[in-house]
């Protein structure tokens, strides 16, 4: 009897501060994301599986959409999420000299490289989106090599997104202009290319896709996930290395709910949180976890140097720059 | 008491939202100011873009305008035979929202395409694309904006009595003569009025400069908005705000001389809405018929081939074959993703409250501005400025206007309309308020004011004068006017792009959040189920039809 009672005891005490926890985490929380619909949808639904008595609101939009509203609704004085996962660092960087960024630093980042990560845990990276070169089957040769799109038989073949409306693209460019071998004389010769800049992402994949453009830089996700259904498109790591994204999470001073959201960044940058970016096709951003079908393993692939910080700070040079070179 | 009504409506709605936008780029040092402007005059890429807005919606609207009223008097005023279904099939273009009409477009034109293909005269890979630049722009903006033309100018006709045109016949004018000294010269207001309207829709246009005008160097206002919005700065809501102002300075430009001329040119009328004329062809009709089944197979067959191929291929880029015919595309969009029948009813149900609501404003408001009375008419010609400019606007610095308006709880109600479908219903009532006012407004320029003084000074009042008088008379404009906002109200894109929340998906957002994430055979499909519903509805109503007044659905002659 005294036994079983004891066993009841200890097995209470051990449950308690799971219990605490769970306890701690409720309510609602608001979460603005550029994630696809469904990719929202999935992550959402396994933190909520995790954490159930936390109700999430969330809105789906595209980069560009999402951060308007939110400035529109700081003028408004008013910001309603508790907790984004949207874009790039550059982006976090910004929101966070404004002062609009809770620093979360008790969060485990231990396992991860540490250019990844803000080190006063303002923004978290939670996946890799890299640009590579996406090519089509028609091409006349497959690029090995950013270096390679400077070939005469690529002259007028090349699409490329825009800085002025991608952020990925933004970051691309710093990346190449950044690089020891690349160096503006690349974008030059990008434009002596004939190269024309047009919108996003999507819109460069499409182009080459379609078979108006044969080789394209974009995001891997795009053309990795295409691949399979039949689409007359390859993707290249290139050896110089590729610039990435991150699509970073990050909690707001006003947010409402703070524990859960950082229970929600906790989710995120643990190895289930990093597991279902891999089911979902997105290269994780925690070394420990196997990348997706159709990407090397992440030791493989070499991330070009960045500073978030410092492209922040030259944004409009880096801009005024590009403009000269492809015109506005 | 109407008037209250309507500035009330105005004030909540356009002036607040508009005058918090622009507090945000037309303040230096708490002063409003218009050194922000000035400035921005300065700057090469802005001159330009407004150079480009101005050029791409003179030229677009002037294309449109020919098509439009070409074929407005080809059904209006001939014997042509299939009016009714080819008065539906023209209607339809407008019914496909621009970005999508764009991609469409660029497929069936591309390399890729598999029409030109089938025939050899593919452009090469890697070949510019046609489409890109000026010249594609201007192109798909006259496309898009050819069935307003067309509707502003049919019921405009519909409401032309025939006396006139029969005395001139019966005095021997030929059909020249009758056209250039009876009918155009009668049709001015109208005709102004649709110019006014397709280069106010252009120059907001934003989803064929954005796909068209980007790769080929063309940047036009509403693009350059978008491009300052992605920028992420924190002075990116005073450049908008700036950007936005001249955009309102253009409209409102447009409207004074629109209304400036349409005064000049004002010709008094009586007579109820009539059947259309029947002015024979001859041997030119099976001609003329050829040319109109051209067009409409040019301009609704392509883009609608490409559309439909793309939503049937697994990914895009696949060529469409029997092997790789699929309708899993399709399958998604309707039976997995519960998304899809929500956008359907909000849509539907956002885009109906506002054309009802609109129609009914915009009459009220037309007989305001063409009134006798000097105040109210002058309030009203503001009010109708205000709506000019709001339509002008890009729909994406409405909604920023909105959010910045509405975000906190209502004052006195304690009631919060953002995240509801409401603030989108309000934000339709500002931006496409314009859209509902054009054909009536025109047609109250042709009401004689001898039937209500008349009716006046035999002891009618004023509920009586509406009802018997005005209403029947303005009653085919006015719907025209709100199936107009319905149709641009019912595939928008812009300006619900930032009120939408989950729950309240609109059809534009949907397409677009597919087409944003990568899926385009998914944004394909969604389209194609559009057009479907769309014909769909537009069949509802023609059952409807049958019970209204005449000339109230348009391609019930």
């Amino acid at each position: 009897m005294k036994s079983v009672a004891l066993a009841t005891l200890a097995a209470t005490l051990m449950i308690l501060p799971a219990l605490a926890q769970a306890q701690d985490v409720s309510g609602r929380l608001v979460l603005y994301t550029s994630q696809p619909n469904e990719d929202a949808q999935r992550t959402v639904d396994a933190f909520t599986a995790l954490h159930p008595d936390v109700e999430v609101d969330w809105i789906r939009d595209g980069t560009t959409q999402v951060m308007a509203r939110l400035e529109a609704e700081f003028a408004a004085g008013s910001p309603q999420p508790d907790v984004l996962l949207i874009a790039d660092t550059v982006v976090m960087e910004g929101l966070e000299t404004q002062g609009r960024l809770l620093a979360y630093p008790g969060a485990d980042v231990s396992a991860y490289d540490p250019a990844l990560m803000d080190p006063e845990g303002h923004y978290f990276s939670t996946k890799l989106i890299t640009t590579g070169i996406v090519y089509n089957t028609a091409a006349p040769f497959v690029p090995e090599s950013w270096a390679d799109l400077l070939r005469p038989e690529a002259e007028g073949q090349i699409a490329m997104p825009s800085p002025l409306a991608s952020g990925a693209a933004t970051i691309h460019m710093v990346a190449l202009t950044s690089h020891p071998d690349l160096g503006w004389e690349y974008y030059e010769g990008l434009a002596a290319q004939g190269t024309n800049p047009q919108g996003g992402n999507g819109g460069v994949y499409n182009a080459v896709a379609g078979g108006e453009q044969m080789f394209g830089m974009v995001v891997d996700f795009l053309p990795i996930r295409a691949i399979p259904d039949g689409a007359p498109v390859g993707f290249v790591f290139p050896s110089e290395g590729v610039s990435a994204v991150t699509e970073p999470v990050a909690i707001l001073s006003t947010a409402q709910n703070v524990p859960a959201a950082q229970a929600f960044v906790d989710f995120l940058i643990s190895p289930e949180g990093q597991q279902l970016a891999a089911d979902m096709g997105y290269l994780p951003a925690h070394p420990a976890i196997t990348p997706p079908a159709g990407f090397p393993p992440l030791d493989q692939i070499q991330l070009m140097d960045f500073d978030p910080a410092e492209a922040l700070e030259n944004a409009d040079d880096y801009r005024l720059r590009f403009v000269g070179l492809f015109g506005g | 008491m109407t008037l209250a009504a309507l500035v009330l409506f105005a004030g909540t709605l356009m002036m607040l939202p508009l005058g918090l936008l622009l507090r945000q780029g037309l303040m230096v040092d708490g002063l409003p100011s218009l050194a922000p402007l000035q400035d921005a005059l300065q700057s090469r890429s802005v001159a330009r873009a407004l150079w480009n807005s101005l050029d791409s919606a003179a030229v677009s609207a002037t294309l449109a305008l020919v098509l439009g009223a070409g074929l407005a008097l080809l059904v209006g005023l001939t014997d042509l035979r299939g009016k009714a279904v080819f008065t539906f099939l023209i209607l339809i273009p407008m019914m496909i929202p621009p970005h999508v009409t764009a991609i469409s477009w660029t497929q069936a034109l591309g390399p890729s395409s598999p029409l030109l293909g089938a025939i050899g005269l593919a452009p090469p890979p890697g070949a510019p694309h046609p489409l890109y630049g000026r010249g594609g722009v201007i192109a798909l903006l006259a496309v898009q904006h050819m069935p307003l033309v067309f509707l502003v100018v049919l019921a405009a006709l519909r409401a032309l009595p025939r006396e006139m045109a029969e005395a001139a016949r019966v005095s021997g004018a030929g059909t020249t003569r009758l056209m250039t000294r009876i009918i155009l010269p009668l049709l001015m207001p109208s005709l102004l009025a649709a110019y006014a309207l397709a280069f106010v829709s252009a120059l907001g246009n934003f989803g064929i400069p954005a796909l068209l005008g980007i790769p080929g160097r063309y940047t036009t206002l509403p693009v350059l908005i978008w491009q300052r919005l992605s920028s992420f700065g924190p002075s990116m809501l005073a450049d908008v705000a700036v950007l936005s102002a001249l955009m309102a300075l253009v409209a409102v430009a447009v409207v004074l001389a629109q209304t400036w001329l349409a005064a000049r040119s004002r010709a008094a009328l009586i007579g109820p809405p009539q059947p259309p004329m029947q002015l024979h062809l001859g041997r030119v009709r099976p001609l003329v018929e050829g040319a109109v089944v051209a067009l409409v197979l040019i301009l609704l067959a392509l883009p609608i081939a490409a559309l439909v191929g793309t939503a049937l291929v697994p990914t895009y880029g696949v060529r469409l074959s029997l092997q790789t015919l699929t309708l899993a595309n399709f399958e998604q969009v309707l039976l997995r993703q519960s998304v899809t029948a929500r956008a359907f009813a909000n849509s539907t149900l956002a885009a109906g409250i506002a054309a009802g609501v609109l129609a009914g404003l915009g009459a009220a408001l037309a007989r305001v501005t063409a009134g006798p009375r000097g105040l109210q008419r002058r309030i009203g010609r503001a009010l109708a400025m205000l709506a000019e400019t709001a339509y002008a606007i890009p729909g994406i610095v409405i909604s920023i206007a909105f959010i910045l308006t509405f975000l906190r709880p209502l004052p006195l109600l304690g009631l919060s309309v953002y995240n509801t479908l409401w603030i989108i219903v309000l934000a339709y009532l500002a931006a496409f308020f314009a859209v509902a006012l054009k054909p009536v407004s025109a047609a109250c320029l042709q009401l004689d004011p001898a039937l209500d003084e008349a009716a006046r000074v035999a002891g009618a009042h004023w509920g009586l004068r509406m009802r018997r008088i005005f209403l029947p008379l303005v009653a085919p404009a006015a719907a025209s006017g709100g199936m107009l906002v319905f149709l641009t109200a019912y595939n928008e894109i812009t300006v619900s792009a930032l009120l939408w929340s989950s729950g309240t998906e609109t059809i534009g957002t949907v397409i677009f959040n597919y087409e944003n994430g990568g899926y385009t055979t998914l944004a394909a499909a969604m389209a194609t189920v559009t057009v479907a519903a769309t014909v769909a509805l537009m069949g509802l109503l023609d059952l409807l039809g049958r019970k209204l007044p005449p000339g109230v659905v348009p391609w019930r002659l």
